[in-house]
């Protein structure tokens, strides 16, 4: 059984119904139908555009690809698609009276579709508002970066935070042991900094913090290698192809520069400003060696750095078990 | 493979030229930018060898715009670019005011649209000067790698019309490539088309 036709006057009716803006050109582009979708949004009744040519109701289309589409429908029957990112603002459709106002048109798609054996329809135009799902798109993809930045990243000082930094020690101590290469790790930790906290309050620990953050960041260490926020007030560098004399002298110049920024620290057994202790270590990784391995090695030398009375960095070699002061 | 013979692949490739000259016309009016496009070599291949060629540009990962069109003969056609480069493209279209990161939001409806204007120039082209009509479907974006290009796929008789495309936009020279996988009756329709086409101009 074949379905029942349409009449025409219920065909225009579903369009007009759509949610989408709706135009029929006969093959000297006048109007045949403009739905109401697009009265509404562009302010033209269909009674006053109704027989008129599209670029007379429309001037801003002249030389447009929207016109050179139209022209391809009904010269050529071929259908075109016009991309938000190209053509986002062409046509003046606006979603508010407001909007008008401040010239803040809707994001268009377009289709141009020659359609399929309709009379007197040689072209239609259908255009959708996609207003909605470009800044909903914008608004998934800012919230996927600050998820993303807080995953990895510290809040306070903007470092790498201990996740990051952990997959970085993997993927560099796997790629290491590959390339045959040397690979060092260093762990600073503030002396006596809780009794910092406690005397000057949280906000200028924190102040502290970041500013121990920047002197980290500002070109001392090469861009190939990884800081991060070890913990409360424990700083981590891994470095990449650095060997025992390069790690000690890192070490070294780590503990001058926290010096010489000069934090003052009335309390501090150990001198007027904030002290760092340095553990270090290099090794070539083995096949049975894992990330254990550098990582404890560093814990081992922060501990001696701390026993042998704080503000001093010590190396320790987990090939020999030996400590050795850097300075 | 020699189907054709070389007064009809010179024939297909000014036709073709034709097209893409128009197509950069269009593209230029876009960008308010001159970009040229030209199809420096057009061959007809197996859809194995068509493969094989497309893998032989170092990177396997495409953005590919199809339309299939209908008429005398049908013809899905395609346009292949590698990712990397399609990126590109849609960055010197949009202008280099936008990040990659937000350009990658508009990747797909613009190379659509890119695509689109290619395709339609090169088959209005075919049309104008064989006087013959198509009709097609919208075009349709894909991701994909060489494995899952859809010219692997259906009919093992079909063959592939294979087009180099060459893009010159800011000074920036970008390769791709336009398929059109015909049926054997269609390529010989095709040709059927393009030998009427040559006797009307006496070359055949």
């Amino acid at each position: 059984m074949n379905a029942p036709e349409l009449a025409g006057d219920t065909l225009y009716a579903v369009i007009d119904s759509l949610e989408a803006g709706v135009v029929l050109l006969d093959g000297e582009r006048r109007i045949l139908h403009w739905n109401r979708w697009l009265e509404r949004r562009s302010g033209l009744a269909s009674r006053e555009v109704a027989g008129r040519r599209l670029e007379d109701v429309l001037p801003v289309i002249a030389g447009s690809r929207l016109d050179q589409a139209v022209s391809h429908a009904i010269r050529d029957r071929l259908p075109s698609l016009l991309s938000p990112a190209l053509h986002g603002t062409l046509l003046p459709l606006y979603q508010t009276p407001d909007d008008r106002r401040r010239e803040r048109r809707l994001q268009q798609l377009t289709h141009v579709i020659a359609p399929l054996r309709a009379g007197a329809v040689a072209c239609m135009i259908q255009i959708s508002d996609v207003t909605a799902n470009i800044s909903r798109e914008r608004q998934l993809r800012q919230q996927t970066d600050s998820l993303r930045r807080s995953w990895t990243q510290d809040a306070l000082t903007g470092l790498a935070n201990r996740r990051a930094f952990d997959e970085a020690l993997d993927r560099e101590f796997a790629q290491a042991r590959q390339s045959e290469q040397s690979i060092g790790l260093l762990i600073a930790d503030l002396d006596h900094f809780t009794d910092y906290n406690a005397r000057y309050g949280r906000e200028q620990g924190d102040a502290a913090l970041r500013r121990i953050a920047a002197t980290l960041t500002d070109g001392w260490v090469d861009a190939g290698d990884l800081i991060a926020r070890h913990g409360g007030q424990a700083f981590a560098v891994l470095l990449p192809g650095a060997g025992r004399a390069d790690v000690c002298r890192l070490a070294s110049q780590l503990r001058d520069r926290i010096a010489r920024l000069g934090i003052s620290f009335a309390g501090s057994p150990l001198a007027d400003h904030l002290t760092v202790s340095i553990g270090t270590t290099a090794m070539h990784p083995t096949t049975e060696a894992d990330t254990h391995t550098l990582r404890s090695s560093a814990d081992v030398a922060l501990f001696q750095a701390k026993h042998d009375g704080r503000d001093r960095a010590v190396f320790f070699s987990a090939a020999d078990g030996s400590f050795q002061p850097c300075c | 493979m020699n189907v054709l013979n070389e007064l009809q692949l010179d024939a297909l490739g000014e036709i073709f030229n034709i097209g893409v000259g128009r197509a950069a016309n269009s593209l230029s009016l876009i960008v308010s930018d001159e970009v040229l496009l030209s199809a420096p070599s057009v061959m007809v291949v197996s859809r194995d060898d068509a493969a094989k060629i497309l893998l032989g540009t170092d990177l396997q990962q495409f953005s590919t715009v199809t339309q299939h069109f209908s008429g005398p003969f049908d013809a899905d056609a395609m346009l292949v670019f590698p990712e990397a480069n399609a990126l590109e493209i849609v960055r010197l279209m949009v202008g280099p005011h936008m990040s990659i990161d937000d350009l990658a939001q508009y990747e797909q409806e613009a190379m659509c649209e890119i695509g689109n204007i290619i395709l339609n120039a090169c088959m209005s082209s075919l049309a104008d000067l064989l006087r013959i009509s198509f009709d097609s479907t919208l075009p349709l974006h894909c991701f994909g790698s060489t494995e899952s290009l859809p010219i692997l796929d259906g009919e093992a008789e079909r063959l592939v019309l294979l087009l180099q495309v060459d893009m010159v936009i800011s000074q920036q020279h970008i390769q791709g490539h336009i398929l059109f996988l015909l049926s054997v009756a269609s390529l010989s329709s095709l040709l059927a088309c393009l030998d009427d086409y040559l006797r009307a101009q006496g070359l055949a």
